[in-house]
């Protein structure tokens, strides 16, 4: 890899970490479920991106079917709960 | 390197998200904590190089165990309100 490429990898790494900790900071902090929800999903979309960036770095293509499968899957967990909030269910 | 710490960031999550789960009060709160820890575990599977085990993992925790738990919990609570009356 690039020198400027492997910078710029890092670099992303390092934000995506950061940011699924800043997420998880407002899951413990937030004052109503539908921000622990929204919090929820910020984390799972960072999981996906965090998975495919293992993918990158292990060099191994079948790693992105699994982040294919979990962006496929990760909404309804979001969508349940909103439902259930609602009233719904 | 970069794996390790990306190995203790989510291990320290996930041990948070865990004692959160069990010391909030309210259980919508629990479920969507048990979420994450499917979620942080699923990358954990991946991080060791078990990519079948990680896809399930994403499939049941995250589809279906957070649905099954929120239906059950929606019946418990119409349940109780209806003992209630």
């Amino acid at each position: 890899m690039d020198s400027i490429t492997a910078i710029i990898f890092n670099t992303a790494f390092y934000v995506l970490m950061a940011a699924m900790a800043l997420a998880f900071v407002r899951f413990i902090k937030g004052p109503t479920s539908a921000d622990r929800v929204v919090a929820f999903d910020i984390m799972t979309i960072a999981g996906i991106s965090v998975i495919v960036f293992i993918s990158v770095i292990a060099q191994r293509v079948i790693y992105l079917d699994v982040a294919m499968v979990y962006a496929l899957l990760s909404f309804l967990g979001v969508i349940a709960v909103a439902r259930y909030l609602e009233g719904g269910l | 390197m970069i794996e390790t710490i990306l190995t203790i960031v989510l291990a320290i999550i996930s041990l948070m998200a865990a004692v959160y789960a069990v010391l909030t009060k309210k259980t919508l709160n629990a479920i969507i904590a048990s979420g994450i820890i499917s979620l942080l575990a699923s990358i954990m599977f991946l991080l060791v190089s078990a990519p079948d085990v990680a896809m399930t993992e994403a499939a049941i925790g995250s589809g279906l165990t957070t649905v099954v738990f929120l239906y059950a919990l929606k019946h418990i609570k119409d349940r109780r309100s209806t003992h209630d009356d």
